[in-house]
């Protein structure tokens, strides 16, 4: 049972349609276990077309709508659509079936990463994976800008609670926080760093959530 | 949770003009139908598009997202979505995908848009049709009367111009903190929060 969810704001700017894919991520990961997130982007896609339908409109041709029927004419019936096969887990498809054979780094201590911000081209988000070992600790650390998390396996602590698979936190630079992994699995997140504003000099220490 | 399967009757008479319009296209490949959707909805997405800078595709969205609505109109259960609701969604879809084709370099991403946003009714994990989504895009509609012109202007900057809460504070040159507490004040009347735990 998911304890921590996105909030509202957050939430709103994934229906939008506005967060980088390494957020819709860690928001569509958290939305496939929590039907109660779910039926809160429902609604926010309910104030996007109210929104849509209460603009200013623009009017169109009506030779756009003969190009349309033109296109659909085109499709050979056999790509009209039949029920698509199911799709995979998003994170299987992200990340395979097996999160503890990948290719982990060891870091100090309990703590393991593994950096997946190159499959994500073209935006300046840093995604990492990190890895506390069952009933291992992290050393205490604060944050440089703002870190989406998703708890992808097993749980930790930290002075703000439990967080379980699949709950949802956003750390800031405020929060300072030391986790523990629970005893049994090893815990597993998918971090999304987001590149802080002003960037001088040449930064090149590895962005490591839980060591910093 | 109610489920409207229990109350088919009732149920029926929930149904928006549009949602009707939508099943025929769907059920029967209806064309005039289609055309209905297309003067109604097409004004809408053409804005859509010129708003949120991707004026000159505008044209080209409009006819993505139509030629896609003719496509998955079979999929389309008005139990699990107003048209407005599912045909917005479509639009919020074609726009990401057409960044992400622009902006695409050689590294493919093995992730499809859809595995990110997904459309109501073609989530297999959705068998439950709860009232509570098809009415929220009515109520929606009634209590957005009732909110202040500054918080609609947020709103309306954040789903059609696609600015983040960040881009909008700077544009309206007003705090961060502002941007937030209008947006959160407007979402708590469209009871959107809920329980937001980590506020």
């Amino acid at each position: 049972m998911t304890r921590h969810h996105p909030d509202s704001l957050i939430l709103m700017e994934y229906s939008a349609g506005n967060l980088s894919e390494a957020h819709a991520v860690c928001i569509r990961l958290h939305l496939d276990k929590c039907s109660h997130c779910r039926s809160r982007v429902d609604s926010l896609d309910s104030l996007g077309a109210v929104m849509m339908e209460q603009q200013a409109q623009v009017s169109v041709s009506e030779s756009m709508f003969d190009s349309i029927l033109a296109r659909i004419d085109q499709q050979p019936p056999e790509v009209m659509p039949e029920p698509k096969p199911p799709r995979q887990d998003l994170l299987t498809k992200l990340l395979g079936n097996d999160l503890n054979g990948l290719p982990w780094k060891k870091q100090l201590g309990d703590v393991s990463l593994l950096d997946i911000t190159e499959r994500f081209p073209g935006q300046k988000d840093r995604v990492v994976l990190q890895k506390l070992c069952a009933g291992g600790k992290a050393p205490v650390h604060t944050h440089r800008g703002d870190e989406t998390t998703v708890v992808l396996q097993g749980a930790f602590c930290d002075n703000r609670g439990v967080f379980n698979q699949w709950d949802f936190v956003v750390l800031g630079q405020e929060d300072e926080h030391k986790p523990v992994a629970l005893e049994g699995d090893d815990c597993i997140t998918l971090s999304v760093l987001s590149a802080p504003l002003k960037l001088t000099g040449t930064f090149t220490r590895l962005l490591n959530p839980f060591i910093r | 949770m109610t489920t409207l399967d229990q109350k088919p009757s009732r149920a029926e008479g929930r149904k928006d003009p549009w949602s009707l319009l939508l099943e025929k296209v769907g059920k029967s490949q209806d064309r005039q139908a289609y055309h209905a959707l297309f003067e109604h909805f097409a004004p809408q997405l053409k804005y859509y598009a010129m708003a949120n800078g991707m004026a000159s595709h505008a044209e080209e969205l409009v006819q993505e997202v139509f030629v896609s609505i003719w496509r998955r109109s079979c999929l389309y259960d008005w139990r699990k979505a107003a048209a407005s609701t599912w045909i917005f969604t479509i639009a919020r879809n074609q726009r990401i995908d057409m960044l992400r084709k622009m902006q695409r370099t050689s590294a493919e991403m093995p992730i499809e848009t859809e595995d990110l946003w997904q459309i109501p009714g073609e989530d297999d994990n959705q068998p439950v049709t709860s009232l509570h989504r098809l009415m929220s895009e009515r109520r929606v509609r009634e209590s957005l009367k009732h909110l202040p012109e500054e918080q609609i202007t947020v709103i309306a900057k954040v789903y059609m111009e696609n600015k983040s809460h960040q881009m909008v504070a700077n544009e309206l040159d007003i705090p961060l903190g502002t941007v937030k507490s209008r947006v959160r004040l407007a979402l708590n009347k469209l009871k959107v929060i809920l329980q937001d735990q980590n506020v």
